[in-house]
């Protein structure tokens, strides 16, 4: 990874494994792991938006959690601001994570159903006491004018609020600490076409304001391809490939991106009927036992001998362009 | 007009819940043609689900009530059938499809049970001849090795072959309509792919007509030959699919698309959000629906609700504004 820029990256994921241990038997014997996440490796930029697609149980969740060490990777390093999260003491990391935060996927779980709005969001602000007193009572009220919530709401409860005004609530709580790096989690994947858009906005006015750098983890190609910067695509716990956005939109090269965006309705039927559609067989494979070699090798339209002999490297084909395939160009 | 397999005039259901009588659909007509694949699109609570069921008589009574309208199903009314009748429709000549497969199959009975209970009791057949039946049929929807599979449970099977196990269901009974709810939201996009390609063979081999009803806009761009848009219970714009995307006059129809971003192209800037949330009905809407929201709003929208109107051969829309020059039409 050496051409892109150290200096401009907040974030730097090194050879990252997640393996969650199968235990079985009276004994409760290990005799497998789940291979969510399987050495990746991948810079977040000062300001940028990272998009990071993939299909369900590809690993893009475990890896924004285990970049907060929300779990203890099994291997690899999370250099944040140039210090190692992973070699950090509990104590410590208790102390480091409130420059990161996380937004979650579905805005009716990730709030606590008896507790106000206010005492949601002056929640982290006391923990970390940041601020005390009247102090807090500012501090709420300008995050929910922030986020575009009345003020005068903030003694209600989440059950008031629509899904879209409750990712607001989950917004303004990951503001409360001014972090400068968010994992964004399928923010938008519970909500209506039309609350889509305007969290989608908040979230871009929101990183303009702040200078916030993204971690925007989703499955819907399209959002992504509006919010990101860089796009990296996931498969089986893997990276498959890694580019500017429009890069990667326009000359993707790994087979599973091509199908991906391929696969992606359009809403227009005269370009959507003039598009080549690669449809893929099968379903991903399980992450307990992933194919040797190539994780895409079973459903690859063009795979060969080697894609079963060797895990292809992450290698940069084009400047700034990552891709893990033998045979990709 | 051709004749119409399902006509569907002036329907209307309300709910009873403890804050209210609310008021799901609102006079919906609308009819299907042999052969054609009818999108319905709208957002969650907007009653596209609802106008389907009510046909179906699958509405819960209490707290649901269809309180008017009529729905022709050749020849004979299905509003106006008992209970007993319409079961015997509903399976043999219209076949469903819904969005979670998981929660639509019995967990404890294996697939082949599943299959073959329609088959004795709709055709009669007897059990070895509804055993192969259930083998062609799964077969049919692209499952392999269909026989050995026949005594698997759900579980079993992964999301997408759930879904097709539903859809073999479905059309257990060579139906003539297939009513298809969210059939692909709870899908990955590769997979969301091969079911709609599925889908297409079957209706070409089969010459069935489909009610696809989706919030995805790209979906229904891919499937549909005609489209239906709710809102608050109402269609307020209908059109060729060709039609409604090449030209949608209905302001809420146009901020929908102004606010899905497309993989196939960047747009500049912010995504164009509708503001304002969907309306829940305690009361019949006298007055346009969408007018809390709509950026064209003139005073007659506060007055009266507008109906469908032609504004071409093959394109109705109701509203009072002419989005194109934004007068009165």
């Amino acid at each position: 990874m050496n051409s892109q820029n150290t200096n401009q990256a907040l974030l730097r994921v090194e050879d990252l494994k997640m393996h969650f241990p199968i235990y079985r038997g009276v004994l409760q014997r290990q005799v497998g792991a789940v291979h969510a996440v399987d050495g990746i490796s991948f810079e977040v930029h000062r300001g940028e938006t990272l998009g990071l697609v993939g299909e369900s149980g590809c690993g893009k969740s475990t890896t924004g959690r285990a970049i907060l060490q929300l779990y203890k990777p099994t291997a690899g390093n999370v250099i944040f601001d140039s210090v190692d999260l992973v070699s950090l003491k509990h104590e410590e990391m208790r102390k480091t994570r409130r420059k990161l935060q996380m937004i979650f996927q579905d805005p009716y779980a990730s709030l606590n159903p008896r507790m106000t709005v206010y005492d949601i969001v002056a929640e982290p602000m006391m923990v970390h006491n940041t601020a005390v007193g009247k102090e807090i009572q500012e501090r709420v009220e300008h995050l929910l004018e922030l986020v575009n919530l009345n003020p005068a709401f903030a003694s209600r409860y989440p059950h008031e609020f629509s899904g879209g005004q409750r990712q607001r609530i989950g917004i303004a709580r990951a503001l409360a600490l001014q972090p400068s790096f968010i994992v964004c989690d399928e923010p938008i994947s519970a909500l209506d076409v039309s609350i889509q858009a305007q969290v989608v906005n908040l979230l871009e006015e929101l990183q303009e304001q702040f200078n916030l750098t993204y971690l925007f983890i989703a499955h819907d190609l399209s959002m992504v391809r509006h919010i990101s910067k860089r796009v990296a695509v996931m498969y089986l716990g893997v990276i498959m490939e890694l580019a500017d956005r429009d890069d990667l939109y326009h000359s993707p090269l790994h087979p599973y991106t091509q199908a991906l965006l391929s696969a992606v309705p359009i809403p227009d039927p005269i370009a959507d009927s003039r598009r080549r559609r690669v449809i893929l067989e099968g379903d991903v494979p399980s992450p307990v036992n992933p194919p040797s070699g190539c994780r895409f090798r079973t459903r690859c339209p063009i795979a060969e001998k080697i894609c079963a002999e060797s895990r292809p490297d992450f290698r940069e084909a084009t400047p700034g362009h990552f891709v893990a395939c033998h045979l990709a160009k | 007009m051709p004749d119409l397999l399902l006509d569907i005039k002036g329907l209307e259901t309300q709910f009873k819940t403890p804050e209210g009588v609310v008021h799901a659909v609102n006079g919906v007509s609308f009819g299907l043609k042999e052969g054609e694949t009818l999108g319905v699109v709208g957002e969650s609570g907007c009653g596209k689900s609802v106008t389907m069921l009510s046909v179906l008589g699958l509405i819960p009574s209490p707290p649901g009530k269809v309180v008017a309208g009529e729905a022709f199903f050749s020849g004979q009314d299905l509003l106006k059938m008992t209970n007993e009748e319409i079961r015997h429709v509903r399976g043999a000549q219209i076949g469903m499809i819904f969005q979670d497969p998981m929660t639509s199959l019995n967990p404890v009975l294996t697939i082949g049970r599943q299959l073959e209970e329609p088959l004795m009791l709709h055709i009669g057949m007897t059990k070895n001849q509804a055993q192969e039946r259930a083998a062609e049929l799964l077969s049919l929807v692209g499952i392999p090795k269909a026989k050995d599979r026949l005594g698997d449970y759900p579980h079993q099977y992964s999301g997408g072959m759930r879904q097709r196990v539903m859809i073999a269901m479905a059309l257990s009974c060579s139906p003539q309509i297939l009513i298809a709810d969210e059939p692909t939201t709870a899908l990955d996009v590769t997979i969301q792919a091969q079911i709609m390609e599925l889908v297409k063979r079957l209706r070409e081999e089969l010459g069935m007509s489909i009610v696809w009803i989706t919030h995805d806009l790209g979906v229904v761009a891919g499937i549909a030959h005609r489209v239906a848009v709710m809102y608050g219970g109402f269609i307020i714009e209908e059109a060729s699919v060709n039609s409604l995307f090449a030209n949608p006059s209905h302001p809420y129809t146009l901020g929908l698309l102004g606010s899905l971003p497309r993989v196939d192209e960047v747009e500049h800037g912010r995504l164009f959000s509708i503001e304002g949330q969907p309306p829940v009905l305690y009361q019949k809407p006298t007055t346009c629906p969408f007018a809390p929201r709509c950026k064209w709003v003139m005073e007659r929208c506060w007055k009266e609700n507008p109906m469908l109107e032609p504004i071409s051969t093959e394109h109705q829309v109701a509203c009072w504004v002419d989005t194109k020059t934004g007068r009165s039409r």
